[in-house]
């Protein structure tokens, strides 16, 4: 059981926020203007300027083994390439690649709906040969995101549900300074991804 | 009159639990998305017309194309099993392209391998038939006929 990737998208369709763990395949630099601030430094067009020790690029380099110079200020190409041969590119942009997510989950669940007939059916996920997807949707229409290892047998939808009732609500609702539903910022805070990261990577079997 | 009630109360308790293995539909998709066989079993899901098939066919076609390219880690094949609450789907695409959807029950195990006879079904009665032109609608009645003798009514007898 590995855990990926995060993703989290608003109501207005918009990714605000994204972790990853685990991924060998790596989404290229945003493109300028294509994500909003405050999402995440790993894959924003800035990534490199911040050079902060609780930004998920640091998290990701512990894990992998991997020293990316921290003094230097590479750029993102020049960081991609330093990140060493397990990792290769999706060839895909990350704001498209969160627009693929956001239309392939969108797509389906009007799909479940149409074909049960019941307008509050839920979406749940789905599972290739890879990867599996899981969807948990908030009241407010905030959608979490999560991919994992495909033989995953637990029921991840609860431990999203977990992370929108203890971070989410903890470290962005209640925020003052997070701006949310501004169609402007992200929803990235460190405190936020501090305790996301503590709460997947105490699961079990997460590696 | 009160025993009668108690009755009908308990019929209706044990009876759901009954029906939870069940097969709803089974679509085939040619490689081009386009759906060229449809067919309803067991009561469930929508009934919906067959140019509402053919839009979510072709709506799966390229969702299932997007998650492939999704993969973090490596090459991916697609979507294999799609979950909503009350049915979930299951997908066989086979190495030329075209793609055999089972709607099932979520508790349905055998989906996989009721895919798999469909597979063989449909190159036995449908690829070697002379009369069928590729990736267009399957019209064989020994296809259908074998197709109902392994699916029946979709409900599996516990």
């Amino acid at each position: 059981m590995t855990i990926h990737s995060l993703y989290i998208f608003d109501r207005h369709c918009t990714c605000v926020y994204y972790q990853d763990w685990h991924r060998t395949r790596r989404p290229k630099p945003a493109a300028e203007g294509g994500l909003l601030p405050a999402v995440s430094q790993d894959v924003s067009a800035k990534s490199a300027t911040g050079s902060n020790p609780n930004s998920n690029r640091n998290t990701l380099t512990s894990n992998t083994g991997i020293v990316v110079a921290v003094n230097e200020q590479p750029t993102p190409n020049q960081l991609l390439q330093t990140t060493g041969p397990p990792l290769t590119s999706t060839g895909l942009a990350f704001d498209e690649e969160a627009k693929l997510v956001y239309g392939v989950i969108l797509s389906l669940r009007n799909m479940v709906r149409k074909l049960s007939g019941k307008d509050d059916e839920q979406f749940l996920g789905y599972r290739t040969n890879t990867y599996k997807l899981h969807l948990f949707e908030t009241a407010s229409g905030y959608k979490l995101v999560m991919l994992t290892d495909p033989n995953i047998t637990d029921n991840l939808r609860l431990v999203l549900r977990q992370i929108y009732l203890g971070p989410f609500l903890e470290y962005v609702t209640r925020n003052p300074l997070s701006t949310m539903d501004s169609k402007e910022f992200g929803i990235d805070n460190e405190y936020f991804r501090q305790s996301i990261h503590n709460m997947v990577s105490g699961l079990t079997g997460f590696n | 009159m009160t025993g009668e009630g108690t009755k009908a109360a308990s019929a209706i308790t044990v009876l759901p639990p009954t029906i939870i293995m069940a097969i709803y539909g089974l679509w085939v998709i040619n490689k081009a998305g386009g759906l060229v066989y449809q067919r309803s079993f067991a009561d469930g899901l929508a009934q919906l017309t067959s140019n509402e098939y053919l839009v979510l066919a072709g709506t799966l076609h390229g969702i299932h194309a997007i998650t492939s390219r999704l993969s973090p880690m490596g090459s991916s094949s697609g979507a294999q099993v799609i979950e909503g609450e009350s049915f979930k789907m299951t997908i066989l695409l086979t190495p030329t392209g075209t793609k055999f959807v089972l709607l099932t029950s979520p508790a349905e195990t055998s989906a996989e391998a009721t895919l798999q006879k469909v597979y063989e079904v449909y190159a036995d009665d449908v690829m070697k038939n002379p009369f069928h032109t590729p990736e267009m609608p399957i019209r064989s009645e020994r296809f259908d006929s074998r197709i109902g003798i392994l699916i029946g009514n979709g409900l599996t007898t516990v």
